[in-house]
């Protein structure tokens, strides 16, 4: 078998586990799901617990442990720490989900789209999913250190400005959202 | 069985919904039927039956294109913006693959007919493939009957390229095993494209209310700053600083 005839098998190996992935029914992140709602408890955002996640998170907070509590206690903080750090990334991943949703439910009820803008969701969407594989594996394996978090306050309020801004735009096109809601549901749009 | 899909789709009213697909399945028909008057004629190792062959061929994959396309715009049409889109995506694909099939085929002028065959069979799944992925990324609902055809003509499509590829380079002159494999994977997608069929397939409305344009021109590129900045976030989160606890 020469070179080539690899490569043709190859992209049809490539084609048909495409295939298999698209025609599955959308998985729900149900794991996910449970570790963003342990910091979003009863509808409230994980902005809420930001200081308890600061403190758990400082560095001080664990020098001090790490001088007057037993071994086991410290290596209890580690592994919490590291489920902290993880579900932080859950909640991160579901504020970028609610964002793609709703950018998809415009693009497909859109008359036009600007495909520059679509290539970079694209490009962003790929780029995040890999990161946070990553980082997730790295924290679950406990073969990465624990982030510090240094620029949650950052995100969380920066997020929040912005958010507030698109809420009020979008506030003013509530007969828009009302009609976007509607077609949803009238088109049977996958949105979950 | 081509037959009975034909009945299938003439009584069932599936032509109104799938003409290209039933000019498909009766090219086919007419395809095996000339061919077998042309070979009871001249023989197998002729060149007028060689010339039958492929010009036939050539025809009836260009029907299968055409019946592919009908399937895109089935799923998509409904959405302007994503199918304007998707059209542009699909055609870049397909031509990008046969593009790849002619580069990978050079030099090799006795088996230009089978490499433009399989590049176009290629194409096809490709296209299917990315309609699907397409679909999925967007959200949009594909009908059943849709995603079974679809699924038919990808299979039959990979079953073929992957037939052209073994045949001409590795098992030459074993041509009577592969027209029986081939006819068992058509018979197959025809069993697929049957049971998609089974039932009336009513078509789907035309365009519905859409968004005004500016909707998308404002809040998309917010979306975008807002996603970049969740990833900036989340890139900053593994700094090389970070303290091993």
């Amino acid at each position: 078998m020469n070179f080539n005839v690899i490569l043709f098998f190859g992209f049809v190996a490539i084609l048909l586990l495409a295939l298999g992935w698209a025609l599955r029914r959308p998985q729900r992140h149900k794991r996910l799901q449970t570790e963003a709602d342990s910091l979003e408890d009863c509808g409230q955002r994980h902005i809420t617990y930001l200081p308890q996640i600061r403190q758990a998170f400082a560095k001080s907070d664990y020098e001090f442990l790490s001088k007057n509590a037993p071994p086991d206690v410290l290596r209890r903080v580690r592994r919490e720490r590291r489920h902290v750090a993880v579900a932080y990334l859950a909640a991160l991943r579901e504020d970028f989900q609610s964002l793609l949703r709703t950018a998809r439910v415009i693009a497909v009820l859109s008359p036009e789209l600007d495909a520059i803008r679509e290539f970079e969701r694209l490009h962003l969407t790929a780029k995040f999913a890999w990161q946070y594989e990553m980082i997730r594996w790295k924290l679950l394996a406990g073969v990465a250190p624990v982030p510090q978090l240094n620029g949650l306050s950052d995100l969380v309020s920066g997020l929040s400005v912005r958010m507030e801004t698109a809420m009020k735009e979008l506030g003013e096109r509530a007969a828009i959202a009302a009609e976007l809601a509607s077609s949803m549901n009238r088109r049977g749009l996958d949105v979950s | 069985m081509s037959v009975m899909l034909l009945v299938l789709l003439a009584v069932r009213k599936n032509y109104r919904a799938y003409p290209a697909f039933t000019f498909y399945i009766a090219m086919n028909l007419t395809q095996a039927a000339l061919l077998f008057v042309v070979y009871r004629r001249w023989g197998y190792s002729s060149l007028a039956s060689w010339g039958v062959a492929w010009g036939s061929q050539a025809a009836t994959i260009s029907a299968r294109a055409m019946a592919v396309a009908e399937l895109c715009r089935h799923c998509l049409s409904r959405y302007p913006g994503i199918w304007a889109l998707a059209k542009r995506i699909l055609l870049l694909c397909a031509g990008l693959v046969l593009l790849y099939s002619g580069v990978a085929a050079r030099h090799r002028w006795e088996l230009a007919l089978p490499s433009a065959e399989r590049g176009l069979e290629l194409s096809i799944a490709t296209v299917i493939v990315v309609l699907f992925l397409f679909a999925r990324y967007y959200g949009v609902r594909i009908e059943s009957a849709d995603r079974l055809l679809s699924t038919g003509f990808c299979l039959y499509s990979c079953f073929r390229a992957l037939n052209d590829t073994i045949e001409d380079r590795v098992l030459y002159g074993y041509s009577e095993l592969w027209s029986l494999l081939g006819m068992l994977a058509f018979f197959a997608s025809l069993s697929l494209w049957s049971w998609a069929l089974r039932k009336q397939v009513t078509v789907a409305s035309a365009k519905e209310s859409l968004l005004p344009p500016g909707v998308y021109q404002s809040l998309t590129p917010e979306i975008n700053v807002r996603l970049r900045g969740l990833n900036e976030q989340l890139g900053r989160l593994w700094k090389p600083e970070v303290t091993r606890h």
